[in-house]
């Protein structure tokens, strides 16, 4: 027999159940129309047309990939909060010219004491805040104590370690004081991490400052929609520290919008209707305007990042130094930076990026290895991990079967598809997974992983010394004397050209020991709409706000 | 009706205590949280262990998980959700804007989703197996079957880039447009059919048949006897699709940069801000049960067949 | 019309299945349907005849070509033929349809039968459950599944499954309870039929009808799921070809390499398409009333 059908709407029998419905209704007023009207309800209608952003003469509108978590530099690191805070509202003591070197920017002079754990800063005056409070040794001081300040939870306070505090000796003079000697805190100085706040507007904000900075720098925050743009506005008392500004004066601008954008689609298609005026883009994004007169393409080849894969030194066999050295060989690195960045950047040899002081070219290229899959294989080989029928490689009954993990991105994503293939060309199979950030990270400092692939960006080569003196960053790496005695005395060396030279041996002794592969350094790229005059960046990568002009046209 | 309503709310507080439960017990499984995730890879472990310590202390953290279920609990009761861990400002600052804006979204996507759905069911019972007809469903069709992200980003560009009607990024309200278009022209497809069968059934009965004889004119049947039925229908329908449309507009919400809470719970599970993430199980929670018993009364109160059983 | 004179019996004895069948083709949407699925079926039982390249072979000197004679898809972001690709999706695309509806309609009439068979308690238990289950944000929990246990298909899968039982169970329990008024019902319990045998033996063969019908139109919803989870990083992993995957993967390249994105797009539109005509057609066929 067959039952009564179910209406072809399941209709859900609520908690109490409603009862059958299998009735219609005779007379009832229309009111779901009603309804749908009610929920469509939008906020008042305005007549300005959506085209209207396309940018007045006065002002820009640039974009920033993410929406910053907050804009305090003491409570946030991440590479888009130090680019909004760099580039147009804080400044620091010192910036770096185009060698790399600490160069005088609110700060007039400095001092290192005899023994190296002291420096005094003379500071220049005539400097203050965008809320009229003047900048003074006081200033800087709150800075630090709020950093060194173990419940701001900073984590600048790591990167400056062996600072132990900050004094006013005078109303223009600070003093440094360090438990041991710390070559990279002048370089680091220059970074949007230790530009300065006013002591006032934190004191007052409380918890909100992060909503609302004041510093020093030729732009001032107007205001913040969460999740779509930033405004800034013309700091009408700038007055211009930096000789190396190409702009001595106010800002040209009224006012600069950054708009996040996320969706890199959009963001080329941004850049056609002129919605956006400055854009950083992917390799493949930026195709389109390649060769296109309306716009102009700036490629950062001071870039200072690093791709490189590392191992799970305690297992075997990746703690074995010759095993490492034929992965290595057995990579194609130019393949992986066409794949994964459309083969905009350089392969990398070194533990530095080319854009890091003391980079040393000369040894990357005499200790590194190039592409050279036979190679490759025969000293798989002689290792005893051999191949039947070229198939897979075993040894001992164990087969080359491993992991490569890394963090969920396109870019690793493509280049790890490259790296599979690469592997399974010498007879090494290879499962290569991705996950987020939050998730990757921790996760290296279980054993379930083999190889990684993964990325820094610094401007120092202290780099090297956070990474790899041992134990290293995921605690792996078994103590190596080369290594570490290299590393400390590069972080303990204050003289710059000496600590030049350690710092090549330290990447000699890196290089030397296959302890990572180093595999590339991606250039990010900007494109600028040709009105747009007068962008450039500076050697940390900071833009000069300050120079920008639209050209009326 | 009073008592039906008052045993629903009852009803609902068990769901939403059993939804609190699993929240705290997912949270305790999972394995890292904001302040390592925030962390880690800025500076050495030595050096975070300290940071790490002071922001699990001040969030309770540290703590096992029913212990974190009770003062959260008690703190809900104070009307406190907590502040987010990685943006260090009160839950209900970032919520509440995203909230209105998805509710914004949803009903733009619903209002259209009905116009156009009911329409075209409209037309094709009116018109039943004529070109119209299968037109119609073929549309309709075509609606379900189409990735929702897909159908936006070919949206983005056949009208930004192509046809340049709109702004890549539209700011003021006409924003809405193309994300409604995208979540209401792949609902209306359901709302179409439904309407359609019962369209088709209510014109079959027999009384419509008597009214036809009498010189009723067809137009006038379908609006004041099929439409109402069908309407009827399609609001159990959208009770069914409120959950897909609050939480699953994800997708469009990302693709168009509509700052809702879809996007925020993604970010929020991505930045382990799981003081984020139980705010928006529970608004989502709590909105899903007020929504269904929303439909189920003005169901009932639409038909008056309906029985209430309190 | 026949005008055979044989000894033919009064009622032609015709199989059930052959009425179907005639049934089938003479509805266009299930017959157009039906051709679909057998097109995707086709390609994934032959995915190593029909496609032309290895589908996992990358070239990264050859990413992002436009169609072309060698690849008529053109290739993806890392260079592999995107037609091969969307040859051997058709696996992937089948195996979640498949895994995902399994479990989905077994938990999901499992639950349904015991809410509406079942005593005043299960059912309300039972029914509590599934709100609690919708109630959850959906999204939610799948991210949270990708945080404990990592991005992989069968997470996916069950992901999907786990998603669609409340729907099932409603359904079922719905058809229960109006099968359980039914006279032969009664019938069989005042013979002395125990619950189970009165659910697995008398409601249960009833009520397969409306769960056809709903699994006919719920299945390819999965499909679009199981798409959706490929956003958020669950599902199939790399290289292998699955086209939520690849579409997601792609959709950074939409105005640069549009065939990259439109591939793997048109793919899954089109099989969920052909899931939803032969759904719709099966509905005409089977319940034509609704």
């Amino acid at each position: 027999m067959r039952p009564t059908s179910v209406s072809n709407v399941q209709i859900p029998e609520g908690a109490a159940g409603l009862g059958k419905v299998n009735a219609m209704l005779t007379r009832r007023r229309l009111l779901i129309s009603s309804l749908a009207a009610a929920g469509a309800t939008a906020g008042p209608l305005t007549l300005a047309s959506p085209f209207a952003r396309a940018g007045a003469p006065g002002s820009a509108n640039i974009r920033i990939e993410i929406d910053p978590e907050g804009l305090y530099n003491v409570q946030s690191i991440s590479l888009i909060v130090s680019n909004v805070l760099g580039g147009y509202l804080l400044e620091r003591l010192v910036y770096l010219d185009e060698k790399g070197e600490p160069k005088p920017w609110l700060a007039e002079s400095w001092e290192t004491s005899d023994d190296g754990k002291m420096i005094t800063f003379k500071l220049k005056p005539g400097k203050t805040f965008h809320d009229g409070t003047p900048f003074n040794a006081e200033a800087v001081k709150f800075l630090f104590d709020t950093i060194l300040d173990p419940n701001s939870a900073s984590p600048s306070k790591g990167i400056i370690g062996p600072l132990e505090k900050v004094d006013a000796v005078d109303d223009m003079t600070v003093r440094f004081t360090f438990s041991k000697p710390f070559a990279p805190f002048l370089g680091l100085l220059g970074q949007s991490f230790f530009g300065f706040n006013s002591p006032t507007a934190v004191k007052a904000a409380g918890s909100a400052y992060a909503r609302h900075p004041v510093g020093t720098g030729p732009f001032m925050f107007k205001s913040w929609t969460p999740g779509t743009e930033v405004v800034v506005v013309r700091n009408p008392n700038f007055k211009q520290f930096r000789p190396d500004a190409a702009n001595q004066g106010l800002p040209y601008l009224d006012s600069i919008t950054l708009r996040v954008m996320t969706e890199e689609g959009v963001v080329a298609s941004a850049l056609q209707t002129g919605e956006l005026d400055v854009a950083s883009l992917t390799a493949d994004a930026m195709k389109p305007f390649d060769g296109d007169a309306g716009y102009v393409i700036i490629t950062d080849k001071h870039a200072k990042n690093l791709m490189f894969m590392e191992f799970d030194y305690k297992k075997a066999p990746f703690s074995d130094l010759k095993f490492r050295e034929a992965i290595s060989y057995a990579i194609d690195r130019a393949g992986v930076l066409q794949a994964a960045f459309g083969g905009d950047g350089a392969v990398a040899q070194g533990p530095l990026s080319r854009g890091i002081p003391g980079y040393d070219d000369a040894v990357a290229t005499q200790f590194g290895t190039p592409y050279d899959p036979a190679k490759a294989k025969a000293i798989l080989d002689s290792l005893g991990w051999v191949s039947k029928d070229g198939g897979v490689r075993s040894k001992d009954g164990v087969p080359a079967h491993f992991t490569v993990r890394s963090y969920a991105d396109g870019t690793t994503e493509r280049g790890l598809a490259v790296i599979q293939a690469n592997l399974a060309a010498v007879g090494i199979q290879v499962d290569v997974g991705t996950s987020d950030w939050g998730s990757f990270y921790p996760t290296l400092l279980k054993p379930d992983w083999d190889m990684d692939l993964n990325r820094w960006t610094w401007s120092d080569p202290s780099v090297m010394s956070q990474l790899f003196r041992s134990p290293g960053h995921r605690q792996l790496l078994p103590p190596n004397p080369a290594i570490d005695s290299a590393l400390d005395a590069a972080d303990g060396e204050l003289d710059f050209k000496k600590r030049m030279q350690d710092v090549s041996d330290a990447q000699k002794a890196i290089i030397e020991d296959r302890l990572i592969l180093p595999i590339l350094t991606d250039w990010p790229i900007t494109v600028t709409r040709k009105a747009v005059e007068g962008y450039h960046l500076d050697y940390l990568g900071y833009v000069y706000a300050g120079d920008l002009k639209i050209a009326a046209d | 009706m009073g008592r039906y309503l008052i045993r629903r709310l009852l009803l609902a507080a068990p769901v939403v205590v059993g939804i609190l439960l699993i929240t705290f017990l997912i949270k305790a499984a999972v394995p890292t949280d904001a302040v390592t995730a925030m962390y880690q890879g800025q500076m050495s472990e030595k050096d975070a262990a300290q940071a790490i310590a002071a922001l699990q202390a001040k969030f309770h953290l540290d703590l096992p998980w029913y212990q974190q279920l009770l003062i959260y609990g008690r703190d809900l009761l104070h009307g406190d959700l907590g502040e987010s861990i990685r943006l260090r400002r009160p839950v209900m600052d970032e919520i509440g804007f995203r909230y209105v804006n998805t509710l914004l979204l949803t009903g733009a996507a619903l209002a259209i989703a009905l116009v156009v759905g009911v329409t075209t069911g409209v037309v094709a019972a009116a018109k039943r197996n004529t070109w119209l007809d299968v037109t119609a469903t073929a549309i309709g069709l075509f609606g379900i079957s189409m990735p929702a992200f897909f159908f936006g980003l070919l949206l983005i560009l056949v009208v930004s880039v192509w046809l340049k009607l709109l702004p890549v990024v539209p700011h003021g309200p006409i924003a809405i447009l193309l994300p409604a278009l995208s979540l209401g022209l792949i609902e209306a497809a359901p709302i179409s059919r439904v309407t359609r069968t019962s369209m088709i059934d209510v014109l079959r009965r027999d009384y419509i048949r008597a009214a036809r004889a009498r010189g009723a004119g067809e137009l006038s049947l379908i609006l004041r006897h099929g439409l109402p039925n069908a309407l009827l229908v399609v609001l159990t329908v959208v009770g069914l699709q409120i959950g897909n449309l609050l939480g699953g507009a994800f997708i469009i919400e990302t693709i168009f940069s509509w700052h809702g809470i879809g996007e925020l719970a993604v970010n929020s599970i991505k930045w382990r801000d799981f003081t984020l993430t139980q705010a928006i199980i529970l608004v989502s929670a709590l909105s899903y049960l007020f929504l269904n018993l929303a439909v189920d009364v003005l169901y009932a109160w639409l038909d008056p067949r309906v029985e209430i059983q309190a | 019309m026949s005008a055979a004179l044989e000894d033919a019996p009064q009622f032609e004895a015709e199989s059930r299945l052959a009425q179907f069948a005639a049934r089938f083709l003479a509805n266009h949407s299930a017959a157009f349907g039906g051709l679909i699925l057998l097109l995707l079926i086709v390609c994934a039982a032959f995915a190593p005849l029909i496609a032309p390249h290895d589908p996992l072979a990358i070239n990264p000197v050859m990413r992002l070509r436009p169609p072309s004679a060698e690849h008529w898809f053109g290739t993806d972001e890392v260079g592999r033929d995107l037609l091969s690709r969307i040859v051997y999706g058709c696996r992937y695309f089948l195996l979640i349809c498949f895994v995902a509806a399994s479990i989905s309609a077994s938990s999901g009439t499992l639950l349904g039968l015991i809410a509406g068979a079942g005593s005043p308690l299960a059912d309300g238990l039972v029914m509590r459950l599934m709100d609690v289950m919708l109630a959850f944000p959906y999204i939610l929990l799948v991210l949270v599944v990708v945080a404990i246990l990592g991005p992989s298909l069968w997470t996916g899968m069950i992901a999907v499954g786990v998603a669609g039982i409340p729907g099932y169970a409603r359904v079922v329990r719905a058809a229960v309870l109006t099968v359980r008024r039914e006279d032969y019902v009664e019938g069989a319990r005042v013979l002395g039929a125990s619950r189970a045998q009165i659910m697995f033996g008398t409601v249960l063969p009833n009520v397969l009808s409306p769960l056809i019908v709903y699994l006919s139109f719920a299945t390819p919803l999965a499909a679009l799921l199981a798409s959706a989870l490929s956003f958020v990083g669950l599902g199939a992993q790399p290289p292998a070809p699955e086209w939520g995957a690849m579409l997601v993967n792609s959709r950074t390249f939409l105005f640069s390499a549009w065939w990259a994105v439109a591939a793997p797009g048109t793919a899954l539109f089109f099989a969920i398409f052909g899931l939803n005509l032969l759904g719709n057609g099966l509905r005409d066929i089977i319940d034509p009333q609704s």
